[in-house]
């Protein structure tokens, strides 16, 4: 016996299936490239640090405007690590990493962009809290959008509710 | 800074973020005992509960465990008479997640035949725990009726 919620949309059914390994593939890209950008800012050589970390934000940018199944790791996933692995358990569904990558791209850029405008540190801080989660979701399944979606909407950060109950 | 304290602010941040993953791993989907309140059928939008036990889950949009723990509680409640499995999305219904304290999704709240919030699971739960905990609610159900 079981009622479907009207409130529940579709969460069942998995619209553009991806592999869950892809999105973990291309945070262990990510995570590398974080803590060698921060511990380049933590040495001071903030030009290199930048250069790094501009990388990771457009590719952050690729992956919250095209989508993850268009993005570069994505298409090395593809390529050159699926055919070696067996094939997925289940699918996913492509929009909450998309929804992680949004979160990256914001930590990520408001360092950057504070770090050019000459506040000290921020961008070892942005690239330590991306890395942060980079890492959980590479290593460990964690998922971003589980624990922050919920609280963004609690704090009125989001706001999609029609009737709020 | 210089580069020794810089290796080990590195290496204390990936042993923290380590430390802090498994910890996660470790929490997250045990079925936790609680004793809490009551919750009504009409108190998250449903028309019923089960009428032996309810597997209450909630849900937000970008959130694949919680599509796993979806397709995982279906089978489990339509295997069992009386047991409903009912899906609440937070993102419509934020104010749901206040009143329980929600902090993560999915979270999986186990309630009896009258409704009482029994055990609570955080994180997409483990299904052989949560078998056993949902199996001993309806027997005692049947027990005490």
């Amino acid at each position: 016996m079981s009622q479907p919620d009207p409130a529940t949309a579709s969460a069942t059914s998995v619209r553009n299936g991806i592999d869950p390994r892809g999105p973990r593939f291309g945070a262990a890209i990510t995570a590398t490239l974080l803590i060698v950008a921060l511990f380049l800012a933590l040495l001071g050589a903030n030009l290199a640090a930048t250069v790094i970390t501009v990388i990771v934000v457009a590719s952050f940018a690729w992956g919250a405007i095209a989508g993850v199944q268009r993005h570069p790791y994505g298409l090395l996933f593809r390529a050159a690590i699926r055919p070696r692995l067996k094939p997925p358990a289940e699918l996913e569904d492509a929009a909450p990493p998309r929804f992680a990558q949004t979160v990256g791209l914001v930590i990520t850029g408001v360092g950057l962009v504070l770090q050019l405008v000459g506040v000290p540190y921020a961008l070892a801080v942005a690239a330590a809290l991306a890395f942060v989660a980079a890492f959980l979701n590479a290593a460990f399944g964690y998922c971003l959008g589980c624990q922050m979606y919920l609280l963004l909407v609690r704090f009125g950060a989001i706001r999609r509710s029609a009737n709020p109950a | 800074m210089n580069p020794l304290t810089a290796v080990i602010v590195v290496l204390v941040l990936l042993a923290a973020t380590t430390i802090i993953g498994i910890t996660w791993r470790r929490r997250t989907g045990r079925v936790r005992e609680v004793s809490a309140e009551t919750v009504s059928a009409g108190d998250i939008g449903a028309d019923t509960l089960g009428e032996r036990a309810t597997l209450l889950q909630f849900s937000t949009e970008f959130c694949s465990p919680c599509r796993a723990t979806h397709a995982m509680l279906l089978p489990i409640a339509a295997e069992r008479t009386g047991v409903a499995h009912i899906d609440v999305d937070l993102s419509l219904r934020p104010r749901l997640a206040t009143r329980f304290g929600i902090a993560q999704t999915p979270t999986v709240l186990l309630l009896d035949a009258a409704g009482t919030i029994r055990a609570r699971i955080g994180g997409a739960p483990r299904r052989d725990e949560l078998v056993a905990r949902l199996d001993d609610l309806v027997k005692e159900h049947r027990v005490s009726a």
